[in-house]
């Protein structure tokens, strides 16, 4: 499977646009006989006269991801990113922002308001209360929608809604959606959970979110070997990023850290500290996710192809006592990079959602960049940074730029496309031929976290 | 989340439900209750109205030993409404005998001697004349 997709991408890539128009809307036009073609053989026989003679490589590739896979065909592209610099308390509210990403993604495509058919948000903190957010938002930028969308799965809501836009773009339903995450958490936060919350969670005196993964940490380290320079060289990496990033937090921009800036930063709730842990503040990011054919006619030539999304909800939600050091990413992980046809050492760079710095370790055992236990270990041997052998969260990941509330997971997809599009100044993987993406999105009651998610892109 | 701003503000008060009330009412009698699936054989823990593991609405009530370990802990360092002048402060992810994790407060021993597999037992806080919450002390 690696092999073919080295193949891939090496041999075919340079023919493809040229030749493959007409293969590409064929097989468009017919994917219930994919779909229903029970022996290889079969489809084989069928579809030579198309495109096997213009591109060889490709098509085994493509017959090497799963059938079920929904984005093997690349129908669906990602041709525009936006993104506003992240500030704490700012003042402003999430149409604002809203606002300056949309104008970003519009002046990008050369698209108007009028030309969007599909929209698809994140839950801003700061608008908790409105259960219409997704009416507000359009009205507020003039959009008439014929699908739109609000996820509701925290930091995971953002590569799920290229995913669920994906959908609706082979649905049918609409043809170029813009995917628009803002929050103002760090100026407003109106969030109220119910369920256990009141009753079980908020009288006990635990510090939320740094509650919760101070449990995990100190879970893991009874486990496993939990080597906290390693936790400190992720630090690092990621600021490394942030230091070369204007939108990251202007202060965290300036600051260089090293290893032990990390090890001496405060307790928050040991063994977590202060630099294990995101910033909240306010900021916002969004995507333009279109179909191929349409991005061809528009002549939109930078794109990142999504070609395999995994998520998980509430993973072992009906068991009492799970192990809570393995995650939902222990599914969707190695589900994800098989979808994609991919080995971990096919990964060009991972760019995790990264709440606290163990959950990007967790990630990369459960992924398999490493074996259970030796995620500190595989952080501090491997060169995180952009020339490295594993770039990670090469822009500083929100660890390090600041979380823009619930917009946050679209930090990371944001840059992951931004590399892609050889557009990361300053901090520019060499051959960003793809990517992985996660989410996380959620902290329930005495386990690790609700949604997992990861989602693979390739140029 | 909560924000650690210094100034005093009350500890949240648990708001019971239909479905919590005789828990909070056994906690004012010092004593700690679990809902038990019948079908499944076992117990459940945050309480709510149906069996995660059947899907039916028939769970029982009833009061168990508080007897268990620590699975894992954090020490709070930044407190959270009515915690002001407890930190540092250990929380408990406690593993009761019963089979149910349950998050609490850790009393009657210093944060820096709570250890993972502690052996605890339930101890109830008043807060209120309605409401005595659980916490978790060395067994």
């Amino acid at each position: 499977m690696a092999k073919a997709k080295t193949k891939r991408s090496k041999a075919a890539k340079p023919a493809k646009r040229a030749a493959a128009r007409p293969a590409r809307k064929a097989a468009a036009k017919k994917p219930a006989k994919r779909v229903r073609a029970k022996k290889p053989a079969a489809r084989a026989a069928k579809k030579p006269a198309q495109s096997a003679a213009k591109k060889p490589a490709a098509r085994a590739a493509r017959k090497a991801l799963p059938r079920t896979n929904f984005l093997r065909d690349r129908d669906v592209c990602i041709v525009a990113y936006g993104e506003t610099r992240v500030e704490r308390r700012s003042g402003k509210n999430a149409y604002e922002i809203t606002a300056e990403v949309a104008e970003q993604l519009f002046a990008r495509t050369g698209l108007v308001p009028k030309d969007i058919d599909g929209i698809a948000f994140t839950v801003p903190q700061s608008e908790a209360p409105n259960p219409f957010w997704s009416n507000y938002a359009s009205d507020y930028l003039g959009i008439t929608p014929r699908w739109c969308q609000k996820t509701d799965i925290g930091g995971a809501s953002a590569i799920g809604n290229v995913a669920r836009a994906a959908m609706a773009i082979k649905a049918g339903l609409c043809e170029t959606v813009m995917l628009l995450h803002a929050d103002a958490t760090s100026t407003q936060n109106l969030s109220r959970f119910g369920c256990y919350r009141n009753e079980f969670w908020e009288p006990v005196g635990i510090q939320g979110p740094p509650g919760a993964f101070g449990f995990l940490m100190t879970r893991y380290a009874a486990q496993y070997n939990l080597d906290y320079r390693g936790l400190g060289a992720l630090a690092v990496a990621q600021r490394n990023g942030a230091n070369v990033n204007p939108n990251a937090y202007e202060p965290f921009r300036k600051e260089k850290i090293s290893i032990d800036t990390y090890i001496n930063s405060r307790m928050v709730s040991y063994p977590l500290r202060l630099l294990d842990s995101v910033m909240p503040a306010d900021g916002g990011n969004g995507l333009i996710v279109t179909s191929t054919a349409n991005a061809r006619r528009r002549g939109w030539t930078k794109r990142a192809y999504p070609i395999a999304y995994r998520e998980i909800t509430n993973f072992l939600g009906a068991e009492a006592c799970p192990d809570i050091t393995e995650t939902g990413f222990s599914v969707v992980g190695p589900e994800a990079l098989k979808q994609a046809g991919m080995k971990p050492k096919d990964v060009k760079m991972f760019h995790p959602y990264d709440d606290f710095l163990i959950a990007v370790m967790l990630k990369l055992e459960q992924f398999g960049f490493c074996k259970r236990g030796q995620g500190s270990q595989f952080l501090r041997d491997t060169d995180l940074s952009p020339t490295g052998r594993l770039p990670i969260n090469t822009g500083g990941g929100q660890i390090s730029c600041g979380q823009p509330g619930l917009a946050g997971g679209g930090l990371n997809l944001t840059e992951a496309v931004r590399q892609m599009f050889g557009e990361a100044e300053g901090r520019q993987v060499p051959k960003p031929d793809n990517a992985v993406v996660t989410g996380i999105g959620v902290i329930p009651y005495g386990r690790n976290w609700g949604t997992s998610n990861a989602m693979v892109l390739v140029r | 989340m909560s924000n650690g701003e210094r100034p005093r503000r009350p500890r949240p008060m648990p708001s019971p439900t239909q479905t919590t009330k005789f828990f909070w009412d056994a906690a004012k009698q010092g004593k700690l209750a679990l809902q038990y699936d019948p079908v499944a054989k076992v117990y459940q823990f945050w309480p709510r109205s149906i069996s995660v593991k059947t899907g039916k609405r028939n769970l029982e009530w009833r009061t168990v030993s508080g007897h268990g370990k620590v699975y894992s802990y954090t020490i709070t360092y930044v407190p959270t409404a009515g915690f002001e002048d407890k930190v540092p402060y250990a929380i408990g992810l406690i593993e009761l005998d019963e089979g149910v994790r349950i998050i609490g407060n850790m009393i009657n021993v210093k944060p820096d001697e709570v250890k993972v597999g502690m052996p605890v037992k339930v101890a109830f806080e008043r807060m209120s004349d309605d409401i005595s919450y659980f916490c978790f002390e060395p067994a």
